[in-house]
């Protein structure tokens, strides 16, 4: 596949997610919280393409989500970034376990990104009450393992299939 | 398997660290280029928003149906409906009387009645789990502006934050960020309420003293002093409790808002703004 084709499939699945964002997800709450496809998506990228494509992704997405977004711009891009990162670091090294892990690192990668969210948030003075981040991180955790597995094939269907591939033989 | 990373990821990701740092500094300093670009996304994204809502609401309704039969919803609605409607008065007449009784305003000033309106649908909620603001539809082709009030029947939901020509974004006063100058509907004392984040009571910092006794269900509204970003005499909500705030020095007191956050439908934005 081309470089043209790639991003223009990027571009497709990065708009797609954001409108999904703001317009469905953003009435699904749970316990006062809701789901995260731009997260989801974050460590479907660095879960098919390592650290390096995790952080691209990461950044690509979370600054698509600042810009329709009230809060501190440039944050969620950091935090995604940071997580699309683990994520690949993570995906790298856990491949070789059993085909459920993507689901397991997923729901780690939502609270965790909450967790890191609100701390920074608060560093920057943006008085964020910890007290809802277990409610969050949760339903972030819950959110992102429903997502992954469906979002992994769209990421297949945006960058191709690597060689080897070995998260497809795990979840086939 | 060894998980370090090549050189290359390491580069990469000092490169996005470093570039998230710049655009948050920015953003803090609300550097013009990033209220630009954030006003540019919402004119390509609120007219989608606003039909993706349209469209969607079977698939939301449905979600929320699975607690909610519709005509229950429907009948629950119409009852809280009154009952905002009847707190708010409540807590308008209170703030009205102690006008009267202290000869401080000649005129009675019962919510807000003087000030042109303008009432728009909300077409999304918080869009994130951080976010403490919602869309509505309608903007500055409207007479809409920044820093204008917005509120419903039950009282105080916010003021707007960001317009574009057809729609408007308001923040909510239960943003830990927003500041109300409120005051005792019946005593007239003054303070200034701050969210606690969604679900979360308001809480107002007075200057009351500790050993003052508040009553459960006094009312609070908005003081209207000068230069206040509201108008006076609109309801925020009732007292709930009280405590020693950390100075020890004064009052603090729990404030439960007059309005349901979770069940925002339409807004009315209040045409009014600050003088001097």
């Amino acid at each position: 596949m081309s470089t043209r084709a790639k991003l223009f499939r990027a571009t497709v699945v990065l708009f797609a997610a954001v409108v999904l964002q703001v317009t469905i997800m953003s009435d699904l709450r749970i316990v006062g919280a809701l789901g995260d496809v731009m997260l989801a998506l974050t460590v479907a990228a660095g879960l098919t393409g390592g650290a390096d494509r995790g952080v691209t992704w990461g950044f690509a997405t979370g600054l698509l989500y600042d810009l329709v977004l009230d809060t501190p711009f440039g944050l969620s891009a950091l935090t995604y970034a940071l997580v699309g990162y683990a994520v690949g670091l993570a995906g790298s090294a856990l491949m070789r376990t059993s085909g459920w892990w993507p689901v397991g690192v997923a729901a780690l990668a939502g609270a965790v990104q909450a967790t890191l969210y609100i701390a920074l948030a608060n560093l920057l003075g943006d008085a964020f009450p910890f007290s809802h981040l277990p409610g969050i991180a949760l339903v972030m955790a819950a959110w992102c393992a429903l997502l992954v597995l469906p979002l992994i094939r769209v990421m297949w269907w945006v960058h191709g299939h690597s060689e080897p591939d070995r998260l497809e033989v795990l979840l086939r | 398997m060894a998980i370090s990373p090549p050189t290359g990821s390491r580069t990469r990701l000092a490169i996005v660290v470093a570039a998230s740092v710049t655009l948050v500094t920015l953003g803090l300093r609300d550097a013009p280029i990033i209220r630009n670009l954030r006003e540019g996304a919402a004119t390509v994204t609120d007219p989608i928003e606003s039909g993706v809502d349209t469209a969607t609401r079977p698939v939301r309704n449905a979600w929320h149906g699975i607690t909610d039969y519709d005509d229950v919803k429907a009948e629950n609605e119409h009852l809280r409906n009154e009952l905002e409607q009847a707190g708010a008065a409540d807590i308008t007449g209170t703030d009205a009387e102690r006008q009267l009784a202290d000869l401080s305003l000649v005129l009675n000033l019962p919510y807000a009645t003087d000030i042109p309106k303008v009432v728009a649908r909300v077409v999304s909620g918080p869009r994130s789990n951080f976010s403490h603001a919602v869309q509505i539809d309608k903007g500055s082709d409207a007479g809409l502006a920044v820093g204008m009030p917005v509120a419903t029947g039950a009282g105080l939901a916010g003021r707007i934050t960001q317009v574009t020509s057809n729609t408007a974004t308001v923040d909510l006063i239960t943003d830990p960020e927003i500041r109300v100058g409120v005051r005792l509907a019946s005593t007239g004392d003054l303070g200034t309420a701050r969210g606690q984040g969604r679900g979360d009571p308001l809480v107002v910092d007075s200057s009351i003293g500790p050993r003052v006794q508040i009553a459960a269900g006094t009312g609070v509204v908005t003081s209207g002093v000068d230069r206040s970003a509201y108008p006076p005499g609109v309801p925020v909500g009732t007292v709930t409790s009280t405590r020693t705030g950390s100075g020890g020095l004064a009052l603090e007191l729990v404030v439960q808002p007059s309005v349901d956050f979770d069940r925002l439908s339409y807004l009315t934005v209040l045409q009014w703004e600050p003088s001097g």
